[in-house]
Parts: structure tokens; C-alpha cells; sequence
């Protein structure tokens, strides 16, 4: 019994192999080919000092890392990552909510509005970037024209390096904030209506409702938001492409801007590759930074 | 009736507040659609009414920019680029994402978890420290520069496989086992009994990785340097790059930027439930 009882078991396991191969293999080995190798390749070019032309290439170790760590063009790129990322993550994920809570309820258009707000999200980064250059144009541009309306005094916009950051960290707010809109209205609509009932009989003012019981409530949505994103922000590539070019002198260039300099324009390979790895780290370390700080904050 | 919140506030405040509410919904609404109406509005002026800022509708509307770029641009050929390699890397991307989140779920096999580690986090790395080998890789196939190299190198996409897992995982067992039980293949369970009832999140799958690859712009531009093989934003920027950022045809730039928006727009309009209920599902990812 026993001998035919585990004999079954391991025909049973070594059946369904060719099973899982099948199904398993045309996802997996495409993943392999361009995502899991590619990503230890990088790990190993950054030790090298490829040129991309030339067939060989030396183990050099550390050095292209200690370059980057003396090349103040580096530390710059890092700080213009930190802030982009931070200068949209946080209005898009405020504005987001406020957009969401005026929403949830629905009333006479509101499904209209939600199509607008929601509409630059599938557009492309490039068309649009180029109508925004159009826009940001700082001799005869809309937005200038608007601000001195406004009564302000018009601005520069992406020609001057003091507020190229800020034209492009608009593009992106106004590109992403629709997406954590949707995603704020459908958490906003699972929150159970009793816990707001409990609260109204309890006297909690509106504020206190929002506070206590609508913030943590949607608290897991809020960290999704948060790393979608910050991974989106250490990525984004277009609207820098179009707008800026990581210029004026620099002042939009991130570290992925960076990347694409010293890979695609200078075949720097080395260097390339390992900005693409302090990159991983980065996301790495940001991801696991929000994870503990979601264990105060985020509620199941 | 409604009951989320206490309506006891006194009428005065519930007026301020709907006003309130009117004033920021408005005012996001215009930000959001203002650069679509100005495209539009921009590009259906003359060369020097685009430069004349007191002009704010085009006095005498040029609808010959929007025909030239229709018929006399290589816009149509980008746009067409777009649409066929978009829908050949999503059919890929659904049938090689069903099959691997089908044997996640239902395949019980000892690699199960450690694949699923491994999937998840390549998600969240960033794609672009991938570029440089797999461009090598793709120069070492003779694939750089051809549709088949832009195929070739999106087979797979994370998210999809993510979301279908999910979804998947919320269908009883016993359905895919009395299938089996029956004499179906794996295979026939997939397609006749798992993806009829998981439909939304197929269309959902579809239709976001179809917009986004239909308007990926990075990887796309450093593999192809031929205009023949352009996707339409890589094709977009040349067309900007030549006649916008360095010439004066502003108006040209923005009916090409026009054509290529309005109908993805009208698209989202009539699917826009799939991406709204198909991202809001997605947050119960986490668990």
C-alpha cells in the first residue's frame, strides 16, 4: 500500500511537469531573456569598463561607482530625483483624494467629470508634452499670457533652469492625477456605511469622521498610491525627454535622464549601468523605507 | 437616503460648501482640460494668428492642417505602426499572462511561490536598468530596427500577469477540478471556464497594456532608428523636432499632436468603465 501509495504520488508530481512547463515556460522564459538576466547583466557591466564598441571590455571594480560618488553632475541628478519624486508624489496623491471625496457621491455630470479628469492618463506623455512645450513657451506662450491676466509677472518656464523642475513636475501632477482619483473613489466607496452611522451617533463632527474613520479606511489604497507612484516618478523619462532634455544646464536631469546620457548618448556603459544599479537600490531602499513606515500608519 | 455624513450643518455652510466644492472640481477641470483645447484650438490657426497671443480662437479656422497631416504626413503610417504592433504584443501578453497566472493558481507545483517572488519583484524594479543588455541582446538577434525586435522584446507583462492572478484566485477550485474530472485539458479550463468568468479583468488587462504600449515612447525610440519602424510618439517627436522646437509650424505640430490624441480619447470614452472598475479592483492586490 504504502510502496503504491507513494509511487502514484511521484508519477503524479513527474506527470505534471511537462503540465507546467507548458504554462509556465512563455511567460517565464521572455521574463528571463529581458528582465531577470538583463537586470544581473547591469549589476555585472557596472564593474567593467565597456565602451560598446570595442569587442572586450576590463573588470575595472568599483572605480566606475567612485567616479560617479566624485562627480558632482551625480549627487546633482540624485537631489533632482529626490525632488521631482517628492514634487509629485505628494500633490498628486493629496489632490488626488480632495478630487475623489467631492466624486464619490454622484450627482448630475459628475460622471463627465471624472472622464476629463481621468482623460490625460491615457494620452500620450509625448503629444501632450509637446502641446505643454507650446503652452510653457515663455515668448508668446498661454500660460504667460494667463499669469500676466492674473496679474502676476509671466515666467520663464522651461528655459530657465529655476523653473524648468516646476513646469515638468506639472506635466506629471496634471498627467497622474486622475489615476489616484479612480483609485481613491473606489476605496472611498468600500468603506462601510455603518462605521460613518457609528460615527454620527457618536457626535463626531465631519472633520473627526474623515479623520478617524475615512483616512485609515483607505489607508491601504493611499501606500499602493504611494509606491505606484514613486516607481512611476524615479521613471519618468518622456516628459523630461520633450520638455527639457534635463536641461536648462541640468536642472531636470534625474538620475534615469542621467542614465540615458551616459548609456545612449555617450556609450559609457559602465557608468551607465551603474547608475542604472544605485537606480534599483534607490527603488529598493524607498520601497522598503514606505513598508516599515505602512506598518504605523496602514490598516487591513 | 444617505447616511455618510451628518447633514445638521446649517444651510448657510452647506451652500458655502457646494460652492466651494463647484470651484475646485471647476478649477481642476479646466487645468485637466485646458492643454486639449488649446491643442485643438492651436492647431486649426494660421502661422501667424499662433503667434498673435490676443488671438484665442482661431478667427478663420485652418481645417487644411488637420487634412495635410491626414493625408500628406507620416503621422497616419506612425499611428498605424502603433495600432497593429500594440494589439500583436497584448494578444501575446494575455495568452502568455493567462497561462502562467493559470498555473499559479491552479497547478500546484513546488516553484509555485519562489516564481511568484520572482515576478513580483521585477515589478516594482525600474525597467530601465534592463535597456542596456537587452538592447545588446537585441543587436546580437539583428532585431534592432524592425518591428520583430519591438515584438519580440514585450511578450510578457507583469502587471497583467498580476492582475489576472488575482483575479483568478477569486474562482473556486472545485469548478477547474470537476472541468479536469470531466476529461478538459488545462488548457481547455483556461480558455472555456477560467476566462469567461474573469472576463473584466481580460478586457481591463487588454486595453490598459494596450494604451500603454501603443503610446510607450523610451524603449520604443532607442531600438528604432528608422521611420519606417517608429511607433507613433517616437514618430511624434521627429515630426515636433523638425517643424516645432526648431521651426515655426506650431500649428502643423499640434494638429499632428491632435490627430493622434482625439482618437485614443474617443476610445477611453466608450470604454471608460473597464478602466475605471479595472483599476479600482486592483488595489486588492496587497495580501
Amino acid at each position: 500500500m504504502t510502496v503504491s501509495g507513494g509511487k502514484r504520488r511521484y508519477q503524479k508530481r513527474y506527470d505534471r511537469l511537462p503540465t507546467v512547463l507548458l504554462f509556465v515556460l512563455p511567460a517565464f522564459i521572455p521574463l528571463l531573456v529581458f528582465w531577470i538576466y538583463p537586470i544581473g547583466r547591469s549589476i555585472f557591466l557596472s564593474f567593467t569598463d565597456w565602451d560598446f564598441i570595442s569587442p572586450t571590455y576590463k573588470i575595472i571594480g568599483l572605480k566606475n561607482y567612485l567616479s560617479l560618488f566624485k562627480n558632482p553632475r551625480f549627487f546633482e541628478a540624485l537631489w533632482h530625483t529626490l525632488v521631482f519624486t517628492a514634487g509629485t508624489l505628494i500633490p498628486t496623491i493629496v489632490l488626488g483624494l480632495i478630487l475623489a471625496l467631492l466624486l464619490v457621491r454622484s450627482f448630475k455630470g459628475s460622471g463627465v467629470l471624472k472622464f476629463i479628469l481621468f482623460s490625460p492618463w491615457i494620452t500620450p506623455t509625448v503629444a501632450i508634452s509637446i502641446v505643454w512645450t507650446w503652452i510653457f513657451k515663455a515668448d508668446g506662450g498661454i500660460a504667460n499670457t494667463i499669469l500676466t491676466a492674473l496679474g502676476a509677472s509671466p515666467l520663464k518656464w522651461i528655459s530657465s533652469s529655476d523653473t524648468a523642475m516646476l513646469s515638468v513636475i506639472i506635466v506629471t501632477i496634471w498627467k497622474s492625477l486622475g489615476y489616484a482619483m479612480i483609485f481613491y473613489l473606489s476605496a472611498l466607496e468600500k468603506v462601510p456605511g455603518e462605521l460613518y452611522e457609528a460615527g454620527a451617533l457618536d457626535g463626531a463632527s465631519r472633520w473627526r469622521q474623515f479623520f478617524d474613520i475615512t483616512l485609515p479606511s483607505i489607508s491601504p489604497t493611499t501606500f499602493f498610491l504611494m509606491i505606484i507612484t514613486m516607481v512611476n516618478s524615479l521613471q519618468a523619462y518622456d516628459q523630461i525627454q520633450i520638455l527639457t532634455q534635463g536641461g536648462p544646464s541640468g536642472s531636470t536631469r534625474t538620475l534615469l535622464y542621467m542614465y540615458y546620457q551616459l548609456g545612449f548618448q555617450e556609450f559609457n556603459m559602465g557608468q551607465a549601468t551603474a547608475v542604472a544599479v544605485i537606480m534599483i537600490l534607490l527603488t529598493v531602499a524607498l520601497s522598503v523605507l514606505q513598508f516599515k513606515a505602512s506598518e504605523k500608519w496602514v490598516h487591513y | 437616503m444617505n447616511t455618510r455624513y451628518s447633514d445638521k450643518n446649517p444651510l448657510i455652510l452647506r451652500i458655502l460648501g457646494t460652492a466651494g466644492k463647484a470651484l475646485i472640481l471647476g478649477v481642476a477641470c479646466v487645468f485637466t482640460a485646458f492643454p486639449f483645447l488649446w491643442m485643438v484650438l492651436s492647431s486649426l490657426k494660421t502661422k501667424a494668428d499662433i503667434l498673435n497671443t490676443d488671438v484665442f480662437f482661431p478667427p478663420d479656422p485652418q481645417w487644411q492642417n488637420i487634412t495635410s497631416i491626414l493625408f500628406d504626413s507620416p503621422i497616419p503610417k506612425y499611428i498605424f505602426n502603433s495600432m497593429w504592433v500594440s494589439l500583436a504584443i497584448v494578444a501575446l501578453q494575455i495568452v502568455s499572462g493567462a497561462m502562467l497566472a493559470y498555473a499559479l493558481v491552479f497547478l500546484k507545483f513546488r516553484t509555485n511561490r519562489i516564481l511568484f517572488a520572482i515576478v513580483m519583484a521585477t515589478y516594482m524594479l525600474p525597467v530601465a536598468a534592463t535597456y542596456i543588455p537587452s538592447y545588446i541582446i537585441l543587436a546580437d538577434w539583428g532585431l534592432l530596427d524592425s518591428f520583430g525586435g519591438l515584438i519580440i522584446s514585450s511578450t510578457v507583462s507583469i502587471f497583467g500577469i498580476f492582475l489576472l492572478r488575482q483575479a483568478f484566485m477569486q474562482i473556486p477550485k472545485g469548478l477547474v477540478e470537476a472541468a479536469r474530472m470531466d476529461g478538459a485539458s488545462h488548457w481547455r479550463a483556461l480558455w472555456e471556464i477560467v476566462c469567461p468568468m474573469t472576463k473584466s479583468s481580460f478586457i481591463t488587462f487588454g486595453l490598459m497594456n494596450f494604451i500603454g504600449t501603443y503610446n510607450n515612447y523610451m524603449w520604443p525610440s532607442l531600438i528604432t532608428k528608422t521611420s519606417d519602424y517608429f511607433l507613433v510618439s517616437q514618430g511624434l517627436r521627429a515630426f515636433f523636432v523638425r517643424d516645432g522646437a526648431y521651426g515655426t509650424e506650431w500649428a502643423l505640430v499640434m494638429a499632428a499632436s491632435a490627430v493622434v490624441v482625439i482618437p485614443l480619447l474617443v476610445l477611453f470614452a466608450f470604454t471608460q468603465r473597464w478602466f475605471i472598475n479595472g483599476i479600482g479592483g486592483e488595489t486588492g492586490m496587497k495580501g
